[in-house]
């Protein structure tokens, strides 16, 4: 239900005439940190809003949420959460694949 | 084709002020399918904003989309270029060619109106905010119904319960709970709310008390269809006993309306269909 700080940012940003980034979490497998449906928000100067579940995963759709920015392309990004656990991340278990498009008004 | 800024403009709108849009992105496709990755059409209840190239898939997507806006659901499906809508994994590796859809309705925070700001309203309240939900709260006492007394975001609202009420804007994304001071009260308030196709509607009450509010309602010519979905007495059945285990028992039924289930323990699941294979 709360979106609402993702899409605050996104009005002001787009009232600021400048794009964002958009990573929504469209699918899950196994047990994950956030739902289908969650959402970050990647500002064009790196800072970001909302999150997706923290951790490698979220560095990872951030860069491609940078990239995505860049070059104006839609993308997936699979998040792997199954490897063995051998530090302190990715302990949950399961696989969220996320969309990540840019966005401009 | 439609204007990318236009439909990220709608999105925006659809998340801050409604009304509900189920936006609808192409996430992947089979090879030789001719559909973008990443094209958007926005369904509303009444038209669409962009399309995903027209054709049964599209149809199809529609169709799924406008029934998805009063489930609040957000979820990935499978579609054949033919616009036959895919369950299931092995349906999906065994079709010849697949369109995956992210069909996600957007669309303002939920509002909890609790009617009543006693103990039981102050918890429902509050565990409404925790939530996500957009709280408000009337009461005619100003005792009850003053910003000092909910330490969480919410509206508070002192007046006269009919006049507010009927001044209150009730959409299917409202959930109202009925926990005021007495079963008159609540008549009063139900009576007001009970035609406006509201989300939810619970009231608190004993079997005996509600079935009586109900009653006086139905004879004063309260649609009877309307009456029925009304969940009273409220909540979901855990033994709540304070005002905090009601509130849990309560959001957890609107939560239940809203996103679905079984509303058993999830630990019953395994042991019900072990019973049921035997």
């Amino acid at each position: 239900m709360p979106h609402d700080e993702v899409f605050e940012a996104m009005s002001t940003a787009f009232e600021g005439g400048a794009p964002v980034a958009l990573a929504t979490v469209a699918q899950t497998l196994g047990s994950t940190p956030r739902k289908t449906g969650a959402k970050m928000l990647v500002r064009e100067d790196g800072t970001f809003v909302g999150t997706i579940g923290g951790g490698c995963g979220e560095a990872e759709v951030w860069q491609e949420a940078m990239d995505a920015l860049e070059d104006g392309e839609a993308r997936i990004v699979t998040v792997d959460l199954t490897e063995p656990v051998d530090g302190e991340d990715k302990i949950c278990g399961g696989i969220m694949r996320i969309f990540v498009e840019r966005l401009e008004a | 084709m439609t204007n990318p800024a236009e439909v990220a403009r709608a999105l925006l709108t659809a998340a801050r002020e409604g009304p509900a849009v189920a936006s609808c992105t192409v996430m992947g496709a089979s090879d030789g399918v001719d559909v973008a990755l990443g094209a958007k059409m926005l369904v509303y209840a009444d038209r669409l904003l962009g399309d995903l190239g027209g054709g049964p898939l599209e149809a199809a997507v529609v169709e799924f989309a406008r029934d998805a806006i009063p489930r609040h659901l957000v979820q990935t499906c499978a579609f054949t270029p033919a616009g036959e809508f895919v369950e299931g994994r092995r349906a999906i590796e065994a079709a010849d060619a697949i369109v995956e859809i992210l069909v996600e309705v957007i669309e303002p925070a939920a509002t909890l109106l609790v009617v009543g700001g006693g103990h039981v309203g102050l918890a429902v309240g509050q565990l409404g905010a925790m939530l996500g939900m957009e709280v408000a709260i009337i009461d005619d006492r100003e005792d009850y119904a003053n910003e000092e007394r909910f330490p969480y975001e919410a509206r508070v609202i002192c007046g006269d319960f009919a006049e507010e009420l009927e001044r209150f804007p009730i959409t299917a994304n409202t959930y109202i709970v009925l926990v005021s001071r007495g079963h008159k009260v609540d008549e009063l308030a139900l009576r007001t709310v009970a035609e406006r196709n509201a989300g939810y509607v619970g009231m608190i009450g004993s079997k005996r008390r509600t079935r009586t509010v109900l009653q006086h309602l139905a004879e004063e010519g309260v649609d009877k269809d309307e009456l029925d979905k009304v969940f009273t007495p409220i909540g979901l059945d855990i033994g709540a006993e304070t005002p905090e285990e009601i509130a849990v028992s309560v959001l957890g039924e609107i939560i239940l309306v809203r996103r679905g289930g079984g509303a058993q323990p999830m630990s019953e699941y395994g042991r019900l269909l072990a019973t049921t294979r035997r």
